[in-house]
């Protein structure tokens, strides 16, 4: 960041202290509280507290449909219920499928197209980079319609495509051992630009000197790339593996939009079933402890690749 | 790889990587393509079989239809004033925020920070059910504010800031302190002035993030007027099933997503570094 000084900038030491300095720092105290007042105020107020209400709601039975009086502790059994019931279950397991295709495809190619557009005298790559960026910033809802309809059979062009090459086309959406990937594979379109990104910036942070260094050992392409590039670029492509993770954890508008979770459950994810658990059968305890688990799941997540990460420092 | 000759081997890697350079342009900006396309097509052409890969006659009527049949252009105007007012509050309660953690000191500071940026990983969905409690047990359901409330501060927001104002130099903040100036004439007139690029990166973040807000506005909003774009569009999609409406639909996409696009191209140099940084950072 380039910061230029404005209006008397410069080293102050030497000039006489300002002489109501006490009430200057209680002052400050004051201003701090003001500052950071609407800020804590709402998250406080609707993330916080609604957490702790979550866990709260986890362990009761409660209709939405009735007042939060009619609330009645039951313990565990939320929980307990929740591996029992076998759409749940299949739901936990989609999700963990759906996140495990995303980061498998997602990371590997942002790091190749991230070191493609690193490559130095490539012209275009800005284009490019913009064009990736561009498919972040377009309303879900805007590429779920244009991806159902580019994988529509028979006037879709994606099956078109695949046809004209003389392949069968799977049934992409309609298919129960395809919707889930179908859904991976527009994640993976949606968000990836956004991770290129990222690596690309982690890309400009490796010194130089490091590669020059490698060359005159005669290290080549790929030997650079293991033995500098990945471990230089450790800590991207983990916050990268950590954002792919909680991003696809809480995949939502698709599933909503798309599939309602079909065909046969098979795209049934958790965020999905603990919106309908909530607000079409009002099972608020239900819905609360599906949230409470998908919440421990970004927990482990994010402690096993902090873990991760600070055995690669060693 | 650095400068040779041109010999045949360093020409093959270059027309090599251009090849991959043209592909991974051209993949992501197909659907893209074919969003545009599709919309002006008519719903004739729209699902022939093989389909056509450009608009035989290249009509506005889907356009039409998707801003006349429902309330579009009424619904354009929420998510701008809903992805307005959003954005507008998270820029300054963020900047006030991330000041005061990146200059001040006081006790419990840091947990006070680490526990705001935590919130950044709670997905929505984890909290949706008593956040939709509390909203419409203040009698706010239904309403703009109910919409707008959760969504007035944000934990990205104020560690972005506070990354970029730990940059800006203490004699600078002190120097205008002595001069008399008051904290938060300090904040507009010095700091946000010298982090403007993170200050643009927040508000577009911001405004994409709010403009493509489906989950809470689903949940919250139940009169059809007060609908945001992304609303719109759905009631689009489950009214309209039948065939010869799917280019409205995607016509409607495709207006839904320009002030998205438009405020993103417009930005996207500072926008995109501004990200690049905040992961670099982070």
């Amino acid at each position: 960041m380039n910061l230029t000084s404005t209006a008397g900038g410069g080293p102050i030491t030497g000039l006489p202290r300002p002489r109501r300095r006490r009430t200057d720092a209680s002052h400050r105290g004051w201003t701090a509280a003001v500052f950071l007042s609407p800020t804590v105020l709402i998250i406080g107020l609707f993330t916080v507290v609604p957490m702790i209400m979550t866990i709260v709601i986890s362990f009761h039975r409660w209709s939405m449909f009735t007042p939060i009086t009619d609330m009645t502790f039951v313990g565990l059994s939320n929980y307990e219920r929740l591996f029992a019931d076998s759409a749940r279950v299949q739901a936990i397991a989609n999700t963990g499928v759906y996140v495990g295709l995303s980061v498998l495809i997602t990371v590997p190619l942002a790091f190749i197209i991230a070191m493609l557009l690193y490559f130095p005298k490539l012209r275009g790559r800005n284009v490019v980079r913009v064009i990736l960026f561009a498919t972040y910033v377009i309303p879900t809802i805007a590429i779920v319609i244009i991806w159902s309809n580019i994988y529509a059979p028979g006037y879709g062009p994606l099956s078109a495509m695949i046809q004209a090459v003389g392949l069968t086309p799977p049934g992409w959406l309609s298919d129960p051992s395809w919707a889930l990937l179908s859904l991976v594979i527009f994640n993976v379109w949606q968000m990836l630009g956004y991770y290129v990104i990222l690596l690309v910036a982690g890309l400009t942070q490796i010194p130089e000197e490091l590669y020059e260094a490698a060359k005159v050992d005669g290290a080549g392409l790929w030997r650079q790339t293991w033995s500098i590039t990945i471990p230089m670029l450790s800590r991207s492509l983990v916050f990268v593996v950590l954002m792919t993770v909680i991003n696809s954890i809480q995949v939502f508008d698709p599933i909503y939009l798309l599939t309602q979770g079909g065909p046969a459950g098979s795209t049934n994810v958790v965020s999905f079933e603990i919106q309908r658990s909530a607000f079409q059968y009002g099972q608020a305890g239900d819905a609360s402890a599906l949230a409470v688990s998908l919440f421990m799941l970004i927990v482990l997540v994010g402690v096993v690749l902090g873990a991760f990460t600070k055995a690669r420092k060693r | 790889m650095t400068r040779r000759r041109i010999g045949p081997r360093a020409l093959t890697q270059r027309v090599l990587l251009y090849a991959l350079l043209i592909v991974v342009a051209v993949v992501p900006l197909f659907p893209l393509y074919w969003l545009v396309i599709s919309a002006f097509k008519t719903p004739a052409e729209f699902v022939t079989i093989p389909p056509t890969w450009f608009p035989a006659a290249p009509t506005l009527d889907p356009m039409v239809s998707a801003l006349t049949e429902v309330p579009f252009l009424q619904s354009m105007l929420n998510s701008i004033i809903i992805a307005g007012a959003s954005t507008l509050s998270v820029l300054v309660t963020s900047v006030l925020a991330g000041y005061v953690f990146a200059k001040y000191n006081f006790r419990g500071k840091d947990l006070m920070f680490w526990g705001i940026v935590a919130t950044m990983f709670l997905p929505p969905i984890v909290t949706l059910v008593p956040l939709y409690y509390l909203v419409s047990s203040m009698g706010l359901s239904d309403t703009y504010i109910g919409v707008l409330l959760p969504w007035l501060a944000n934990a990205f927001g104020i560690f972005l800031m506070r990354q970029f104002i730990m940059e800006v130099p203490d004699e600078l903040i002190e120097a205008a302190r002595l001069d008399g100036a008051s904290e938060f004439r300090i904040v507009w007139q010095f700091v946000v002035p010298l982090i403007k690029p993170a200050v643009v990166t927040l508000a577009v973040f911001m405004f994409v993030f709010s403009w493509n807000n489906f989950i809470w506005p689903l949940t919250i909003l139940r009169t059809e007027a007060m609908y945001p774009v992304v609303l719109t569009l759905n009631r689009l999609m489950s009214y309209t099933m039948s065939f010869e409406y799917q280019n409205v639909v995607i016509a409607g996409a495709l207006i839904a997503s320009l002030p998205t696009l438009i405020v993103f191209l417009v930005s996207q140099r500072v926008f995109v570094q501004g990200i690049a940084s905040s992961g670099v950072k982070g």
